[in-house]
């Protein structure tokens, strides 16, 4: 009884740690990846206004430190990709914003699939 | 009837019905399952228009706010823990609606987030302070009209409009996994609970109450809560589509509050983006200024203050410091650092539990004839009712479970 006790905590406070705890972090930068690409394809077309490209720039990075500071895995391969996207200048290209949204896609299919 | 008033009413409640949880979750539903999950909002929509009319004609006939009632119908103790539960989900979410503002503002000036949730505080509580109900009510609305620019950005962008009518039909996506069920399943709760915010009717009833409402004013009840709540409910419906259509197939989640706005931006181009940004300012603005009036309502009535904004706030000063305090209060939440997103989850999560406790009461005395008379609710009124009853009832008991399992949707 006490094991189920205990595993309702662990999923409760969040302590699980590993990939599978990893999973909503490579989700939301997989996001914030193609939120910054459309971003600076947008910029590119001159539909968005300077401060707002500025500000959405700068918020994406933000939140990916967030969230590379919050891996329980940081060494792992989604890591190092977040890593690698953290470290994109921020009027990097589109399609090399969304090279790494989709292969963060592909991680965290494999990973769900596991 | 006045046609004007009426119309004035009804484009308020259209202006005024989406708020920053409603932005978020059309945005995330909308990216994550194509337009499957437009049907909540429709229903959730009806759940609202049902108790919001019911909300109005009390105010109207038994001139007597939400909150009179609850602790008429429930008693002292279980009406204290009714207040205390509905003061802390609509604190949270006048807290999400500051941090709201200071995000849309940082977005159009790129001055500091915190530094302008304060001045948009400041600016809020200032409206509060000097402006009459009716006009705090239709300023706010009136300029949340601006959101139409998402309805415009969907018709330029063609969507497949089958697709989006076939949203309408109740259904669940075929080919999820568990996972993906459970995640539908808290999209739709918190569309639910998002749309059907407790404080909407407390902000609503107090506002028949403060305009002095009578019988005389029952058609424009049913129509501002039908027709202003139905079009204003395809707001949401339209930046839900939009994200379907634009951010699902680039993978864009959203996790930045601010990528919404790129929905107009990307087919009306620079002039898009900044009536997306100044809408959103406007309707966030306004439902923070609700929030924060719904909880002094509901404080002063419970504890027989004298109360309302048709008052000059000397005359009512214990109700005039509860909301001064609540908004401030709810400013300290935002500058402890706690990010906006969190707030709207949090907020939508612990307003679907205090649901059922707000409904009910309200159900009750809608219906009882002693209060009512001829206008105690007829069996449609009744048979909604309970429906919308029982179905936020089991929302409320699913809400955390499915938070925790779905890491409050994230996977």
């Amino acid at each position: 009884m006490w094991r189920w006790r205990l595993a309702i905590v662990l999923l409760i406070t969040g302590c699980s740690k590993g990939p599978e705890a990893d999973l909503p972090s490579i989700s939301g930068a997989r996001s914030l990846a193609a939120e910054w690409a459309m971003v600076n394809e947008q910029a590119a077309s001159g539909h968005l206004t300077a401060i707002y490209v500025s500000t959405m720039r700068t918020s994406a990075r933000q939140h990916l430190q967030t969230t590379l500071s919050a891996l329980t895995q940081p060494k792992s391969p989604y890591g190092n990709e977040i890593r690698a996207l953290v470290a994109e200048p921020a009027d990097a290209l589109p399609q090399k914003l969304r090279a790494h949204a989709d292969r963060l896609k592909q991680i965290e299919d494999s990973l769900e699939s596991a | 009837m006045n046609p004007l008033e009426l119309t004035l009413g009804v484009m308020t409640a259209v202006g005024g019905f989406v708020d920053i949880s409603e932005l978020v979750f059309a945005s995330k539903a909308g990216s994550t399952f194509g337009y499957a999950l437009i049907w909540a909002f429709a229903f959730s929509t009806v759940g609202i228009i049902v108790f919001s009319e019911m909300a109005g004609r009390v105010a109207a006939i038994a001139k007597q706010p939400v909150f009179n009632l609850i602790r008429h119908r429930v008693g002292l103790k279980l009406g204290l823990v009714t207040l205390m539960a509905s003061l802390l989900s609509t604190l949270i979410t006048c807290a999400a609606e500051v941090g709201g503002m200071g995000l849309i503002l940082h977005y159009l000036t790129g001055a500091p987030y915190l530094l302008m949730a304060t001045l948009s505080t400041l600016a809020v509580g200032g409206s509060m302070w000097v402006l009459p109900f009716k006009w705090i009510e239709r300023i706010y609305g009136l300029l949340g009209l601006l959101m139409l620019v998402f309805a415009a950005s969907l018709i330029a962008i063609h969507p497949p409009w089958d697709r989006v009518a076939g949203g309408f039909v109740p259904q669940v996506p075929h080919g999820l996994s568990t996972k993906e069920l459970l995640n539908f399943a808290y999209f739709g709760v918190a569309i639910l609970s998002a749309v059907m915010f407790p404080y909407e009717a407390y902000f609503y009833s107090s506002g028949g109450i403060e305009e002095e409402w009578g019988p005389k004013d029952l058609l424009t009840n049913r129509v501002t809560s039908i027709v202003g709540m139905a079009l204003g409910s395809l707001l949401a419906i339209a930046i839900l589509a939009n994200s379907a259509q634009l951010f699902g197939p680039a993978n864009v989640g959203p996790e930045l509050p601010g990528s919404t706005a790129m929905q107009a931006a990307i087919p009306l181009g620079g002039t898009g983006l900044l009536l997306a940004l100044l809408g959103m300012l406007f309707a966030v603005a306004g439902a923070a200024v609700e929030t924060c009036m719904a909880n002094a309502y509901s404080i002063a009535q419970f504890f027989g203050w004298e109360w309302g904004r048709h008052k000059k706030p000397w005359d009512a000063p214990r109700f005039t410091l509860a909301w001064i305090i609540l908004l401030l209060l709810s400013l300290a939440l935002v500058l402890t650092g706690i990010d906006a997103l969190t707030l709207v989850e949090y907020a939508v999560l612990f307003s679907i539990l205090v649901l059922p406790l707000t409904y009910l009461p309200l159900m009750l005395l809608a219906g009882d004839r002693k209060y009512m008379g001829d206008y105690a609710n007829g069996l449609l009124a009744k048979s909604l009712g309970w429906l919308y009853f029982g179905i936020v009832t089991a929302a409320a008991v699913a809400a955390i479970p499915l938070y925790v399992i779905t890491s409050g949707g994230q996977g």
